[in-house]
């Protein structure tokens, strides 16, 4: 196995312009997790940890942009305003261990659907900055994921941050897993209300082979939504909402549970999400999250 | 067939160390193996037990999930650095063994480490905040009663200690890093 | 006399070494050995065709290859069936590398050595075995089925068949005015110690001696095992148990495989040899427990009193029995808890399957047969409209019925007989503990918010410390250092600080002048090891024996030297003295000195034993016909039957009426193991025996598919609870000392555990309404229980059962 230690942004693109096939490596809570199972043997590792400036986050208009190896606690310490579900979705994450090594661009790379990291990004619209030798180009969330562990980052590319923007109205996050710590989630939902757009974002982990939007739900919650006071939904609307969000799901049986409870326990939080967005949105005034 | 070598520099407990290890030599295997470091353990590989905790640059880290090459120029603390020089325990080790915190001592290691650092950036936490601080660490033995006790009673001595030192009480603050 | 030590919480003389990273475990050990690493079968059941080792050759750093046909003599043969029985049908146990056949994943087929674990690895990734695969046999229904067999030349799975009858069960229940049937399910978990198991080997050619360190739970058994199959002495192999991360059951098997590929590979070639198992391996290739699954029926008087037990219970044993059947004859014996059943009958077969073998794993037997009992007692109460706990108060042993013979043989080969037991204390204890009177009023108020709770209550009744006995070996050095040795092993349980409270008294020496050495047997060769919560009651008891002996000696020396009676002479901290003159006493150390007549000086103190020195009594020789020189003492002790601890817990449950997500609010327990030795120690056992109880209950499940692979053989899948799932444990003890052994004390190892499963089930059907018969529960399985009772596919629990308080609703 081929050890690569760029200490240069530059330098990191070139190596992975020469060895595509290489992995790149921030925290390694993914990564080694798999080489240490022997599920997969690298012939090339890209060691990220010396390149400067991806642990950083700086504002970025309204929003802001986040390196991509800017550990979970950085993100719970520093971005609880900024990016509440994401916050919301890393104070979530495993143990104070993994908080201080893992990264949203690691979940991004390795693109698991049970990633915590996803669906925030699909729920607030934020987008995946990849660069490589070529040039820097941005591609939105809602576009990354393409299939089963399989992402529109091409091979030569490596991910430079994720773009948020400002959040417009109240985000939620939850999931369900039979324990607390470390688990990866049975289910997990984001839900964002952007006043602005008159919108409602949604992302769906751990229910499908990608991580997923629920188009159908966020188009009926945006139309149902009383934007001028927040006023309380009716039942029949919240729960119309967790059915909605359910249908989009595409889950499995597995040992963490099967399909049907995946499907169910989704709605609930669904339901949930919206019935307390809405009264965040009614407390905070319309605007801020 | 064989593999390319890394010669390394690693601190570890304050000391210089040199190795020459592969590029896939694990940080824990590297700590074990090539420095003798025995007291931090491998419990599982991947990331989810935290025997193998130690803290890099402060911050708690499983060594099991980082690679040795890539723990130059950080500085490592191991739970054989967690005694002062003249052997006198950290505070965490003195409540582990006041409370029976331990029992096979596999995953203490990794406990200690852990509540090392946590309780130098939350020195008097509740109960509830004792648990969710050792919440990625597993341990087969205890069921975590003691241990939790133990953080608590880790953060009082240090309270106590640092209310006995000269310069009193500022020494235990929030955001104090050793 | 100084302050009794026996009883105290003193905090552990272990721990000074373990939080300072200063223990040494098997992978601490033996920096320069060579690492090995197995070939381990990918299928379930196949025939190994042909095994090419060619590609992993040339790596560098290989140092051997190993397969079955390398093998000769006892190591070639399967490996011993430990402990046989007569109800075993046919005892298949596997080899230490697979000859011809494999019959789970994970069974190791060819050994690589290797410079370290990373290059062995890698040479174990390019060794390529062809395999003919076989059909599996996965789960209790296909092996009882038996459209597939496990063991070619058997036309069945059926390992074992056992029945035991007191009375004439089945014509009780005929004739009893209620009768319940019940069908009851509980998957399979494991041990799943913090540290796998490990062997670590070295072989001094020119002394043709053989030293293995191994991580487990039995010093002299693996010396024996080990001796056997290597076809050397017993007098050639010494075993040492280091710091041992943990047992909970599975490092009682021995000989494991690799506890004699490793250190027949150390002597082949002539170099130590180290093997530390990864968890994934521990997962697959190490043992499980639990699967059972039984039918119950159950006559019984309007009162709730058992007349007749009928009980037939199917028990997965995986792919090989060498453990023998220890675990459904515990389930089946001690299914019976603190009642009086009537007339009993229970029946258990025992099933090969394609799968990791079953041993016992803490409680071993114990969890399933309380689930069995009290899911009994619960469904009588639900059938009669009873409080739950008037039920088990009706069928109660009375501490004036002791000792109570049950009629059985237990696992031990022994009389069930209880020795004491206060059953309806206890039974008050938990209900105080627990406020089970004012629970009903709890769980309207929470029903009012929609908020579901409930509560649960079970009993337990555990055999410990079976014999056939340990020994305890006592000397004081002239130092006046006491050294303790006892042959059992020790795996967290605090046993040196233990048995070091137990010498402190007897000997009156202060604890820091003792030091304990378990599990090696060049300081103790014969024991049995630490299983069934033997460990305190076992060798508490030979070296509370064994330093009585030794106090004996010295009070006799003494009595020479100060020229008293011995029967006035006391020791206190360390001193020999005279009762009511302490100014007139000799020092335990110079006692040590005065055992041991010697013809050389080499200190001031020797000087004192010297044959110039002193007066000489010329009628008798220096050392009398009866005595032996040195002031040390060894006893062994031999109990008649096990000693039974009980104890009973209660919890209450909240579950989330849309995710079904459960929460436990309340763990409570009442434990009684007699004497105890350190509260602090045994308050410990407890609290990690309900976090497996717990964990047994609501997360840990081995999860096989239809083909026999492991689903789940990981951290991240296999869900031990963290801080955060284990609840805050309550505990009260009660103390009916056991009359069966000198210091009155019970075995604590096990019982956190033992009722775990039975409680959280009782309590989650409280709060559901509908009965749970299968363990574990997860939130999706609680959801998909909810869609079935919803549509009438499970029947509401009858009368005022779910109304814990009232008499009737």
């Amino acid at each position: 196995m081929e050890f690569l230690s760029p200490a240069t942004w530059e330098e990191a693109l070139a190596a992975k312009s020469e060895r595509p096939d290489a992995v790149p490596i921030m925290g390694g809570t993914d990564v080694m997790v798999e080489i240490n199972f022997d599920r997969r043997r690298p012939p090339a590792l890209i060691d990220l940890t010396r390149v400067p400036g991806l642990r950083e986050w700086r504002a970025d208009g309204d929003g802001v942009r986040l390196g991509a190896g800017v550990p979970y606690t950085g993100i719970v310490d520093a971005l609880g305003g900024a990016a509440p579900a994401l916050a919301a979705a890393a104070r979530s994450v495993a143990s104070p261990q993994i908080r201080n090594r893992g990264s949203v661009g690691g979940n991004l790379g390795g693109a698991s659907p049970a990633g915590d990291a996803h669906p925030p990004l699909l729920a607030t619209d934020a987008v995946v900055e990849l660069a490589s030798v070529g040039g820097v180009r941005r591609v939105p969330a809602r576009e990354f994921y393409l299939g089963p562990r399989r992402t529109a980052r091409r091979d030569d590319e490596l991910i430079a941050a994720v773009l948020l923007p400002a959040p417009a109205g109240p985000q939620r996050f939850a999931k369900v897993g039979t324990r607390n710590a470390m688990v990866i989630a049975v289910v997990s939902f984001a839900l964002a209300l952007d006043a602005r757009s008159r919108t409602v974002g949604t992302g769906i982990g751990s229910a499908g082979p990608t991580p997923l939007r629920a188009p159908g739900a966020e188009e009926f919650a945006a139309a149902e939504f009383d934007w001028e006071g927040g006023a309380p939904l009716p039942e029949s609307a919240v729960h119309r909402f967790g059915e909605l969000v359910a249908a989009a799901a595409r889950p499995i049986d597995d040992v963490r549970g099967s399909a049907g409870y995946r499907r169910h326990a989704l709605a609930v939080l669904a339901r949930r999400a919206l019935a307390r967005a809405a009264a965040d949105y009614r407390e905070g005034g319309a605007r801020c999250a | 067939m064989s593999e390319e070598l890394h010669e390394i520099r690693l601190r570890v407990n304050g000391a210089e160390h040199t190795a020459t290890v592969p590029a896939r030599r694990l940080l824990s295997d590297c700590l074990r193996q090539d420095l003798g470091l025995t007291g931090t353990h491998v419990g599982c590989e991947h990331g989810v037990c935290g025997a193998c905790t130690v803290r890099v640059d402060g911050r708690p880290t499983r060594s099991c999930l980082m690679f040795a090459v890539s723990a130059q120029g950080h500085e490592i603390t191991t739970v054989e650095g967690l005694a002062e020089p003249d052997g006198t325990l950290h505070p965490v080790q003195r409540a582990f063994r006041e409370c029976h915190g331990l029992q096979c001592g596999f995953c203490t290691p990794g406990f200690l480490t852990v509540v090392s650092a946590y309780l130098e950036d939350n020195p008097d936490p509740t109960e509830e905040e004792a648990r969710e601080a050792v919440g990625g660490n597993l341990c087969r033995c205890t069921g975590y009663q003691n241990i939790v006790k133990a953080v608590l009673r880790a953060a009082e001595i240090r309270r106590e200690e640092a209310a006995a030192a000269p310069g009193g009480e500022r020494a235990a603050g929030a955001g104090e890093r050793r | 006399m100084a302050t009794r030590m026996f009883g105290m919480p003193v905090q552990r003389t272990e721990d000074e070494r373990l939080i300072t990273g200063k223990g040494g475990y098997l992978d601490d050990l033996g920096a320069g050995a060579y690492a090995a690493a197995f070939v381990r079968s990918p299928h379930a059941h196949a025939r190994v065709r042909d095994i090419d080792v060619t590609g992993a050759l040339d790596v560098e750093g290989l140092v051997a290859v190993y397969t079955h046909e390398d093998l000769s003599g006892p190591m070639a043969e399967p490996l011993p069936l430990l402990i046989p029985h007569p109800a075993i049908l046919d005892g298949r146990t596997p080899y230490a590398l697979a000859k011809e056949y494999v019959h789970y994943v994970g069974e190791p087929v060819v050994m690589v050595v290797a410079r370290d674990r990373y290059v062995a690895e890698d040479a174990v990734g390019r060794i390529a075995v062809d395999y003919e695969t076989l059909d599996p046999v996965v789960g209790i229904e296909a092996a009882a089925r038996a459209e597939r067999v496990v063991h070619a030349g058997m036309s069945d799975n059926v390992a074992a068949h056992l029945v035991q009858e007191v009375g004439d069960a089945r014509a009780a229940i005929a004739a009893a005015p209620n009768r319940i049937e019940l069908d009851l399910d509980i998957e399979r978990s494991a041990c799943t110690p913090m540290e796998g198991r490990g062997v670590y080997a070295r072989w001094d050619g020119r002394d043709a001696m053989l030293r293995l360190y191994s991580s487990t739970q039995t010093a002299s058994g693996v010396r024996a095992a080990v001796a056997a199959k290597l076809g050397l002495q017993l007098g050639q192999v010494e075993v040492v148990v280091p710091d041992v991360g943990g047992g909970f059951g599975v490092k009682i098997v021995h000989p494991w495989p690799e506890e004699l590929m490793v250190p027949w590979a150390a002597r082949a070639l002539g170099h130590e040899v180290k093997w530390a198992e990864d968890r994934r391996e521990h997962f697959t290739a190490a043992a499980h427990e639990r699967a059972q699954r039984q039918h119950v029926t159950v006559g019984f008087d309007d009162e709730g009193r058992l007349l007749g037990l009928d009980v037939d219970i199917l028990h997965d044993n995986g792919a090989y029995l060498p453990y023998g059947i220890i675990v459904p004859i515990v389930t089946s014996t001690q299914l019976l808890g603190p009642y009086k059943p009537g007339a009993y009958r229970v029946e258990f077969r025992s099933l090969y399957t394609t799968t990791a073998i079953v041993t016992p794993y803490r409680g071993a037997g114990r969890p399933q047969g309380v689930f069995a009992m009290e899911r009994t007692m619960d469904a009588i109460a639900a059938h009669l409209g009873m409080d739950r706990a008037d039920v088990r108060a009706a069928n109660f042993i009375q501490p004036e019925e002791m000792p109570y013979d049950q009629g059985l043989l237990f696992q031990d080969g022994r009389p069930l007989i209880y020795d004491s037991g206060d059953y309806p204390a206890s039974l008050e204890k938990i209900k105080k503990l627990v406020g089970w009177d004012d629970f009903t009023a709890y769980r309207d108020a929470a029903r009012a918010e929609g908020r579901k709770v409930g509560i649960g209550l079970a009993c337990y009744v555990e055999g410990t410390g079976p014999g056939p006995y340990e020994g305890g070996h006592v000397q004081v050095e002239t130092s006046g250092k006491v050294r303790v040795a006892t042959g059992l092993t020790t795996q967290g349980q605090g046993h040196q600080t233990a048995l070091a409270q137990i010498v402190a008294d007897e000997l009156g020496v202060p604890m820091s002048d003792i030091s304990v050495t378990t599990g090696d047997t060049r300081r103790m060769p014969y024991s049995v090891g630490t299983f069934a919560s033997r460990g305190a009651v076992m060798s508490g008891s030979a070296v509370a024996l064994a330093a009585r002996r030794l106090k004996e000696k010295a009070l006799r020396i003494a009595a020479d030297a100060l020229e008293a009676d011995a029967e006035d002479l006391e020791i206190v901290d360390g001193r020999v003295q005279v009762r009511g003159t302490p100014s007139a006493g000799i020092e335990l150390g110079t006692v040590a000195v005065l055992s041991n007549p010697l013809r050389y000086a080499f200190d001031e103190a020797s000087k004192a034993a010297t044959q110039f020195t002193g007066a000489a009594d010329y009628t008798r020789p220096p050392v009398a016909a009866d005595d032996e020189p040195g002031l040390e003492g060894t006893d062994f002790y031999s109990p008649l039957r096990s000693t039974f601890a009980s104890g009973m817990h209660a919890v209450v449950v909240e579950t989330d009426p849309e995710t079904a997500e459960i929460r436990i609010l309340r763990y409570c327990v009442v434990h009684d193991c007699g004497k105890l030795v350190n509260p602090l120690i045994v308050e410990g056992q407890v609290h990690g025996g309900v976090a497996q109880g717990v964990a047994g209950a609501l997360y840990e499940r081995m999860e096989y598919d239809s083909g026999g692979q492991l689903l789940n053989a990981s951290f991240m899948d296999f869900l031990m609870p963290y801080a955060s799932e284990v609840p805050k444990v309550e505990i009260d003890h009660l103390e009916t000392p056991s009359p069966l052994n000198p210091l009155g004390i019970k075995g604590a190892g096990e019982a956190g555990v033992i009722p775990g499963a039975a409680v959280i089930a009782a309590a989650v059907e409280d709060a559901e309404g509908f009965a749970i018969t299968r363990m574990p529960v997860s939130p999706s399985e609680l959801f998909h229980l909810r869609r079935r009772f919803d549509k009438g596919g499970i029947a509401p629990l009858p009368g005022a059962y779910s109304r814990t308080g009232e008499a009737n609703a």
